[in-house]
């Protein structure tokens, strides 16, 4: 139960975000990560990569964050669906998270799924 | 009696879906301390990891914040009327301006964006869960929100979630 008006980023990976996912809803509050590919300055719109999965993050309205392509960044925001289908996720939080264990994190993202899951089930 | 405070001093890990889903239990008496059951499991302080996403400051008086941990937004507030509130009034003068100081300084490190760990008392207002800050610390690992769900996760299963025998 949410208890504030602030929606909470739902954790998901940039493979969940394919057409068919019940995650690609427009407005959609999500978290994502991934590895900074690109970067404009001029538009403020960086593509993150996780494997074969990249994503367009719209990053005009984050304070104090700075750019390297190459560095991994977390970014919490809502899914803008464009009208060719294209995605772009307007962040509202972002931070650089090198050092992360990737492997650990998608593994761990999995178990909480299942341990969400299975308390909603019980309750 | 002694079971049902068995995690009284404990600032218990939860995942804010849980968190935010306990039901406050019925006093019977005005000097019972407040607490929150799930599963028969009474719970007095928590604490969280997660991303700061919004900041809300009164100035001397309070400061509201969430905490987001991918599973939920929980509602924590940071009192700052330590110096002006007639509870504080009853305690010692240079004990009330450390208490606000540390505060203060609480406040200043809350900023959006970053990942905390915030402790405090599980209390509710207006009929939902929120934690009264007691202490906030920034973590700039970025496996610690991780390693928190894990623990979480392995506390529910192995501590919150057993019945005392």
């Amino acid at each position: 139960m949410e208890s504030s008006a602030i929606k909470s980023g739902a954790l998901v990976s940039l493979q969940d975000l394919h057409q068919s996912s019940p995650f690609f809803k427009q407005g959609a509050s999500l978290r994502v990560t991934g590895k900074l590919q690109e970067f404009s300055v001029e538009t403020a719109i960086a593509i993150v990569v996780d494997g074969n999965a990249k994503l367009k993050i719209n990053t005009q309205h984050l304070r104090d964050l700075s750019f390297q392509v190459g560095s991994i960044y977390q970014f919490i925001g809502e899914l803008l669906i464009q009208p060719d289908d294209e995605a772009i996720l307007q962040a509202r939080v972002g931070r650089n998270v090198d050092g992360i264990d990737l492997n650990l994190y998608h593994q761990s993202l999995q178990l909480l799924r299942q341990f969400q899951a299975d308390h909603l089930s019980t309750t | 009696m002694e079971q049902l405070r068995r995690l009284y001093n404990t600032h218990v890990k939860l995942l804010a879906f849980d968190l935010l889903s306990l039901t406050q239990t019925p006093s019977h008496s005005p000097s019972d301390p407040i607490s929150f059951s799930r599963r028969g499991t009474f719970f007095f302080r928590a604490e969280t990891v997660g991303t700061i996403t919004s900041r809300e400051l009164k100035p001397n008086k309070f400061l509201k914040f969430t905490v987001d941990d991918g599973t939920g937004c929980i509602v924590c507030v940071l009192w700052l009327n330590h110096l002006v509130s007639p509870y504080f009034s009853r305690c010692s003068p240079p004990s009330v301006r450390l208490i606000a100081q540390m505060a203060s300084r609480f406040a200043a490190e809350v900023r959006l964006g970053v990942v905390a760990r915030v402790r405090g008392r599980i209390t509710s207002y207006r009929g939902a869960v929120q934690i009264t800050v007691s202490d906030v610390v920034v973590e700039r690992d970025p496996n610690v929100e991780t390693l928190h769900w894990l623990e979480c996760m392995s506390l529910a299963s192995k501590c919150y979630d057993v019945r005392p025998s």
